[in-house]
Order: structure tokens, then sequence, then C-alpha cells
């Protein structure tokens, strides 16, 4: 096992690696910054001073060391706009994005983890094809749509929630977006439980589990449960990392200073530094998930410990 | 008073294509230290009968319609699910024909012995481990204390098939219902298999019900056989009588059909045309349009299996013109 996480840690690493690489290389295709800042106007030696002042002199391969350097050490450079170092501005506005993404994923989960086997194990009943109906609305509907609808039902109509904002705390500035953003996993998630969980609950395992005795209980949550979860656990990394990396749409339309809404306003700016650091953080994001993923699959699984 | 009685069971299952009558009208008995051997092609309706004693019907679309499984005197059918479940895996264990997908590949052998000892015996989990190792050694398998953590994928067909055994035994059952044990392994873990599950027959002293296509296999182990074609017992006596003296034209057929060494042939011999499909069977006799002795009699009535000669039952309005015309050669090399 130790050697297993050992091995996958050092692909992590490499991973994140290539990554940063290939984004400093992309970066540098754009246009030059200091041109860029200065607009029509600008006189050459104010465009040298600026270049000189960001490092841009420098010749590209020295550049790149520079960047890999400081970026190991936490130093992704400063913001073109706030002139504020981009990891701390990435983290403060991580805290926002992270608590959304968390909660709305926690509850995904487990919503649509009960769904599924509840609809797996009556299927086609009622509640089956209820859940079919919920489930196809909520893959369907885009979230910016349930949204505003949220938003006009709730905090227009009747009131009871705010329509917008964040506050340290808050948890009614929490549920609107939390929700909108649950729905669409929820759904996927139940749709994955449901379909992994009828193949195992067929399963001849299963049978023998039934014919020892065991209860309807154990059967489904022992014997069933734990073989179906693999199919789940990729469905519901992945949406993790994704609603981690900042969700572009809900955090603009709640008004919710997280690390999406924070990209998208540095993109007009060209605010490299900043579009630069929230790739780079997205990317480490995804492949720390995933490597805690693996582990979680090598759990489930005993035959991958082998491989 | 027999240890198992079925009686008249009827399971049938209700499909899209119309009411598949998969077990009609079957009835057999087992007593202790005792091997029934159940033969027949595939779906024939063996496999279903023997879940339909364990109440593992897939429901729906399957339903026991009619019957009673009397073990020791209580009929299985009419207890509340909470009872049937402490009988199952308690004193009715089941192995089946899928060693290789049958175990559970995310926990160890060793948990999965264990649990079945757990569900049903009132024991520490040290001393339920103590157990498990303990049939793993009963079973055969080498380094049991080893075996017992491993993985189901860490074992061959056969070392499963064993682990199968020993979770089916592990509660001393009264009866255990073996579906086609051996006919996904090879043929020397095969023998192998049938003699582990003789001896511990002989020791553990439980009524067995074998289930297999394979008449060899019932010749080595079975004291009575009940022969199955199309969803009825049509054939059910000492295993003697079925190979010296088989009267059901189904049961010659099959016995036909195994290639003989010392009689010369250039082809192997067949029952000629197929079985009819469960969700219509004819009128009259199940097997008449594949029977070279069939009459308009067998089109029109039913046969009802009926004792011909002591212990000898048959399903058939001409066994007596069987037992005349029947090929002797065929018989007599058995």
């Amino acid at each position: 096992m130790l050697a297993f996480i050992i091995k996958k840690l050092l692909y992590s690493v490499l991973i994140i690696f290539g990554v940063m690489t290939i984004i400093f290389f992309i970066m540098n295709l754009l246009p030059d910054p200091a041109r860029m800042m200065q607009g029509q106007r600008a006189d050459l030696s104010t465009q040298a001073a600026i270049r000189s002042e960001l490092g841009l002199d420098k010749p590209v391969v020295a550049r790149y060391f520079d960047f890999m350097g400081n970026a190991f050490t936490g130093n992704l450079g400063r913001s073109y706009t706030t002139n504020l170092p981009v990891l701390e501005s990435i983290l403060e506005r991580f805290k926002a994005t992270a608590l959304l993404a968390f909660s709305a994923m926690i509850i995904a989960t487990i919503l649509g983890i009960a769904i599924g086997i509840l609809s797996a194990v009556k299927s086609y009943s009622l509640i089956d094809n209820l859940s079919l109906v919920f489930a196809m609305f909520g893959i369907s509907v885009p979230s910016f749509v349930m949204g505003l609808l949220f938003i006009i039902v709730f905090g227009s109509w009747l009131e009871i929630l705010p329509i917008s904002g964040y506050v340290d705390n808050g948890i009614e500035y929490l549920i609107l977006p939390m929700v909108t953003l649950a729905l669409r996993p929820i759904s996927i998630i139940a749709r994955v439980t449901r379909s992994s969980m009828l193949d195992v609950l067929s399963a001849d395992y299963v049978r023998t589990a039934k014919a020892k005795g065991a209860t309807q209980r154990t059967v489904i949550f022992r014997h069933a449960l734990r073989n179906a979860l693999n199919p789940v656990v990729t469905t519901v990394s992945a949406w993790l990392a994704s609603l981690l990396a900042g969700a572009f749409f809900i955090e603009y339309i709640f008004n919710w200073p997280g690390m999406g809404w924070m990209a998208v306003e540095a993109i007009p700016r060209s605010d490299f530094p900043t579009i630069q650091g929230v790739v780079i953080f997205a990317a480490v994001l995804f492949v720390v998930i995933n490597f805690l993923v693996d582990i979680v699959y090598a759990w489930l699984d005993p035959k991958v410990k082998l491989a | 008073m027999a240890l198992l009685e079925v009686k008249n069971l009827r399971t049938y299952f209700f499909t899209d294509d119309g009411v598949a009558k998969s077990v009609d009208d079957v009835s057999y008995t087992v007593n202790r230290k005792e091997t029934l051997g159940v033969v027949g092609e595939s779906g024939c309706g063996k496999s279903v009968t023997a879940l339909s004693i364990m109440r593992l019907i897939p429901m729906p679309p399957g339903r026991i319609v009619g019957g009673e499984i009397l073990f020791d005197g209580v009929d299985l059918l009419k207890l509340p699910e909470d009872d049937m479940r402490a009988i199952r895996g308690n004193k009715i264990g089941m192995i089946f024909q899928e060693p290789m997908t049958s175990l559970n590949p995310v926990f160890t052998v060793g948990n999965q012995i264990e649990e079945s000892i757990l569900l049903h015996q009132k024991v520490s989990k040290e001393e339920a481990k103590n157990r498990a190792i303990e049939m793993l050694r009963k079973v055969g398998i080498p380094a049991p204390e080893q075996r017992y953590k491993e993985y189901p994928h860490q074992l061959s067909g056969g070392m499963r098939q064993r682990v199968m055994i020993a979770i089916a035994l592990s509660c001393n059952p009264s009866v255990l219902i073996a579906d086609e044990p051996t006919t996904a392994l090879d043929v020397t873990v095969q023998a192998q298999i049938l003699e582990l599950i003789n001896e511990l027959q002989q020791t553990l002293g439980m009524g067995v019900i074998l289930i297999t296509h394979d008449l060899g296999v019932i010749a080595e182990t079975a004291d009575r056989v009940a022969v199955m074609y199309a969803s009825h017992i049509v054939e059910y006596s000492a295993v003697n009588e079925i190979y010296f003296n088989p009267l059901h034209p189904y049961t010659v057929g099959l016995l036909g059909s195994i290639p003989k060494l010392h009689i010369e042939s250039d082809r192997l011999m067949t029952i000629e045309g197929t079985v009819p499909v469960p969700t219509a069977y004819p009128v009259g006799c199940n097997f008449a349009s594949r029977c070279p002795y069939a009459t308009p009699t067998c089109l029109a009535e039913e046969p009802a299996l009926k004792e011909v000669e002591t212990g000898h039952f048959v399903a058939c309005h001409h066994w007596d013109e069987v037992k005349v015309r029947r090929p002797e050669h065929l018989v007599e090399a058995n």
C-alpha cells in the first residue's frame, strides 16, 4: 500500500510539473504585457522600464527557471492590476469557492447515492420513475436558469433567502447557490449509482450473500454498495474537482466572491499572473483529488493494489 | 419423515412473452445422508426448483404459485422472511455453478466464511475466525491461516469452489444444495470436489441435492435420481434403475447420447428436435414432439408421474413399450 501511494505521489508531482511548463510557455505566446498595459500612447522608455520591472527583458529560458523556482516556493508572482501576490489573492478567494463546492458536493453525494440505491432496489417502481424525471430535469436545465429561478422564487417572491452576496458564517447566503450547484451532480450521481447498483444486485456474489441468510440491508450496503461505488467515486471526484476550480456562472449570478469569478475578471484585464495562477491552482487541485481518488479505488477494490 | 420434501411445487415467471412455467408440479424428497441427483438439460427447471427451496427466486418476475416445501415437517413457503433467513445458510446451505463470480471480490475469503458463522451462531469474532480457518482446512485448502487473509482473485477456480463449500457448510446444515458445483471446473478438480462433498456428507450426515446435467457425475455420487425435462420430473428412481432400467424415452435418449468407448459409431446419438419454450408448452406430454414412442394419446393427454415398479416413478404413457423396445446395448453399456 505504501509503495502504491509513493508511486502515485511521484506521478502527481510529475503531472504538476508538466502542467506548469505548458502554462508558462502558452502565456509566453501572448502579446507583450508591457505594451498592452500602456496601450496606444506608450513611449518606449516606459515600456522598457515595465519590462525590466516585470523581468520580461530576460531570455525566455531564464524566465522559465525563475518562474518554476518561484512557483515551487509558493510565489506565483504579483497581479498586474492589484499588485498583490497572486497566491494570496487566490487563497483568499478560494475559501468562498471551497465552501460552496464542498457543501454542494456533500449534499449531492449523499442524496445522489441515496436516490440511486432506492431506485435500483425498487427498479421500475413509482419511486424509480419519479427519480428519473427529477434527474432528467436536473441534468437538462442549465444552472444559470435554475439559479435565476431560485432567486425569483425564494428571494423575490417568498423573501425567505437573500438573493446574492457572501457573508462570513452567513449560512442563509450559502443555501441558494449551494442547492443550484448541487442539482446537476445529484441527478448524475443518482443515475450512475442506480445503473451500477442494478448491475451489482444481479451479481452471483449477491445471490451468495442472500443464500447465507444475510438481511436485505446487509446485502445492499455491505455486499452490493461497495462493489457498485467505483463509477460513483469517479463521478463525484470529477465533479468536486471541477466545482473547486470555480463555478463561474453560479459565482457570478449569486455575487459569490470565489476563484471562478476572479479568473473571469482577470481575463479582460490581461492580468496574466492571475490567470496563470488560477490555472495552476486548479491543476494542482485536480491532481490532488485524483491522487486521493486513486487511494479510494485501492481501498474499494483489493485487485487495484497489485497493479 | 423425510428431511426435505418438495411437494407439487410450481414456480412461474410472469414475463412480457407470457407465463413461463419453469417448475410445474415437481415433487421429490431428500433424506439424511442421502444424495438426490437432479439431472436435466439447461432450462429444464432444476436450478429454479433449488432456488425455490431457498426462496431466492427473483420476485418479480418469478413467483412460487403452488405446492409445499416441507423441511423437518415445516412448510418453508409459509414461513415469514425472518424465519426463512434463519434457515438459509444455516440449516440449508447452497453452492453455485460459478465459483469465479460467486464470491464477493472486495472481502477476504476468511471474512466471507466468518460472515455466515456470525449470522447464525452466537460466537465471538475470535471464535468465528478460528472456525473459518477450521472450515478452510476441512475443505482441503493448504495453509488455511494464510488463505484466510486472501481475496478471491488470489485463488484458482477449484480453490474458490472449496471456499464456497466452506461457506455453505460453516453452520453444519442438514441439507446441502449443490447447483452444478463442478461444471465450471477442470475434470481433475471436478473429481476432487465431488469426493469432498461426499466425504463431508458422510461425516456431517447431511442430505445433498446435487443438480447437474452430467450423468457421469450422477453415477458417481447420487443414491436416487430425478430426471427433469421441460419443467417436469419425468423419471424418478434409485440410481441403478436409471442406468440399467430407464423407462422414460427421454432418459433413454440421454443415456444414448453418452459416447461409449467399446461401441464403434461414426456419430453420437442425439435426441431429435428441440425443447419446447416454457411460455408455450404443448397440451399433452412435453416430450411428445421428440419422442419415437409418441402416439395421439401423448399429444392429447399429459402423463402423470406414477410408480410403475417398486420405487421407480415414470411420467410416460408408454413406459412398458419403452422397456421392451429400448436399445438394450445402450443400457447395458452404462
